[in-house]
């Protein structure tokens, strides 16, 4: 997925060296790109570039190959297993360009959630699918703004997607405020399995994004995202019975993100809260904390928990099968469109080495209950769904 | 899209549940609001005070998010779509 990340450039450069000390009497303060030197200065073992340094491209590249072993399950049944290697690479092309790209390729085997005693299609029955994904992006930067421009493809056995996106990210002098404006199209293929041809669906989707990334302080960033998608297609499931949704689909997504150091602790607070309105009547809220702390020997650790809860959509209902059904009338029986909580308990530990190595791993066990949703009653008859997922990453600077 | 209609669909998005809001918004007015000289900026810099640090991390978690729960979306604009939801 193309980010509309928006960073804030280390310093705004000069011939002085920048960053490291304030400007002394009579010294004319840093202005300039040879401040880009901070990131390099900085870049002691695990200090990584990161496309995240917005405001201009980054000095070095990195490579980083990332391998997730995913597992989901629901009382007394084993469902979906994923094994998934992936490949991410951030590339200068010259002082003001910048290439990203990604690849991910997902092994699906095992069976979907079981929705009481529906099954149809592959869904329960058992599946083995493959996803291949791949993403480039590039990114000119300028003295006060910067365009990116990505594309992504995505196929399964009976599913292709290809979108496209244009990123502006404009700052102002200073360089502690930045606007982030985005759009994007796609354009689904859905070809079922177990479906003659003539019954292929199709779909498109356009986003647009609004973003604002406030530096606080020196050690204080703030940023808040609004999302607008409207969608219009094929969004069935087909390897449900009678799955009849909406043709079209509106979200309104709200994210807000604050990313605290602590001296004392020499620790990183990191916090997010998303609200979305969803025109099928899944909204949602959602809130995460993270703990990024130091240790010795260039190890971190970083715990991690998240709550999200959601309403149902206005066209779910729960058992028994067909309750609520009314011919030529939305219906699904997806338990992802019910209502419920869900939480996540994560941590991560990653330990940088010499010449910009670094490797991390990571444990996530996540849990959806309906008796977890706030603002509301959970929906009826519903199991509890659980999964876990573990992923190791091996990060090389370039 | 009418305006009349994005107008109405904007309204009731402002069902709000404000208490997360309101308590991100106490925790960002905690913090001293003193915008940085260009020299004062190098914590901010670092990988961890980044919203993405690891995009490939990111964009493999919030797929699985995307595939298991009914909403998604807020992080970014791109990447198209999958068969998962």
């Amino acid at each position: 997925m193309a980010w509309a990340e928006a960073g804030v450039a280390a310093t705004d450069g000069g011939a002085a060296p920048c960053g490291l000390r304030a400007p002394l009497a009579g010294e004319a303060a840093p202005t300039g790109p040879a401040c880009t030197l901070l990131a390099a200065a900085l870049a002691l073992p695990g200090m990584l570039p990161a496309a995240a340094l917005a405001q201009q491209a980054p000095d070095r590249g990195v490579l980083t190959l990332r391998y997730l072993d995913y597992h989901d399950w629901q009382p007394g049944a084993s469902r979906m297993s994923v094994q998934s290697p992936s490949l991410y690479l951030l590339k200068p092309l010259s002082e003001s360009l910048a290439l990203e790209a990604s690849l991910v390729y997902d092994a699906m085997s095992g069976a979907s959630t079981i929705a009481f005693n529906t099954m149809s299609g592959a869904s329960g029955l058992g599946v083995t699918d493959y996803r291949t994904a791949g993403d480039v992006k590039v990114t000119k930067y300028f003295d006060r703004y910067a365009i990116g421009v990505s594309g992504a493809y995505s196929h399964e056995r009976d599913y292709i997607s290809r979108a496209g996106a244009v990123e502006l990210r404009t700052w102002t002098e200073d360089r502690n405020r930045t606007f982030t404006f985005g759009i994007a199209t796609a354009s689904d293929a859905i070809n079922p399995t177990d479906r003659p041809p003539e019954e292929d669906g199709h779909r498109n989707t356009t986003d647009f994004l609004f973003g604002v990334t406030q530096v606080l302080n020196a050690n204080a960033i703030v940023q808040s995202n609004l999302t607008y998608s409207t969608g219009h297609g094929d969004f069935n499931d087909p390897y449900k019975i009678a799955d009849r949704r909406p043709d079209h689909r509106r979200t309104l997504a709200w994210l807000t993100r604050l990313n605290q150091y602590l001296p004392a602790p020499d620790a990183t607070l990191r916090l997010q809260y998303r609200y979305i309105h969803d025109s099928f009547g899944d909204d949602s809220n959602m809130v995460e904390a993270a703990w990024y702390q130091p240790l010795p020997a260039q190890f971190a650790v970083t715990p991690l928990v998240r709550y999200y809860t959601q309403s149902s959509a206005y066209f779910f209902f729960g058992p028994p099968l067909g309750n609520g059904f009314v011919p030529g009338e939305p219906y699904t029986t997806d338990n992802r469109l019910a209502a419920y909580g869900a939480i996540t308990l994560a941590v991560k530990v990653e330990r940088a080495f010499a010449d910009g190595w670094s490797a991390d791993l990571s444990l996530s066990y996540y849990q959806q209950r309906p008796t977890w949703r706030l603002f509301g009653s959970g929906s009826e008859g519903i199991l509890p769904f659980s999964a876990r997922w573990i992923g190791v990453g091996i990060s090389k600077a370039l | 899209m009418p305006r009349r209609r994005l107008l109405a669909f904007a309204m009731r998005a402002r069902r709000l549940r404000l208490l997360p809001v309101l308590l991100l918004v106490v925790v960002a007015g905690c913090a001293t609001f003193d915008p940085p000289k260009p020299w004062e900026k190098g914590q901010l810099a670092k990988p961890e005070m980044q919203f993405d640090p690891d995009p490939l991390e990111t964009k493999t978690t919030l797929h699985i998010y995307t595939s298991k729960e009914g909403a998604a979306g807020g992080y970014g604009v791109g990447g198209g779509g999958c068969g998962c939801n």
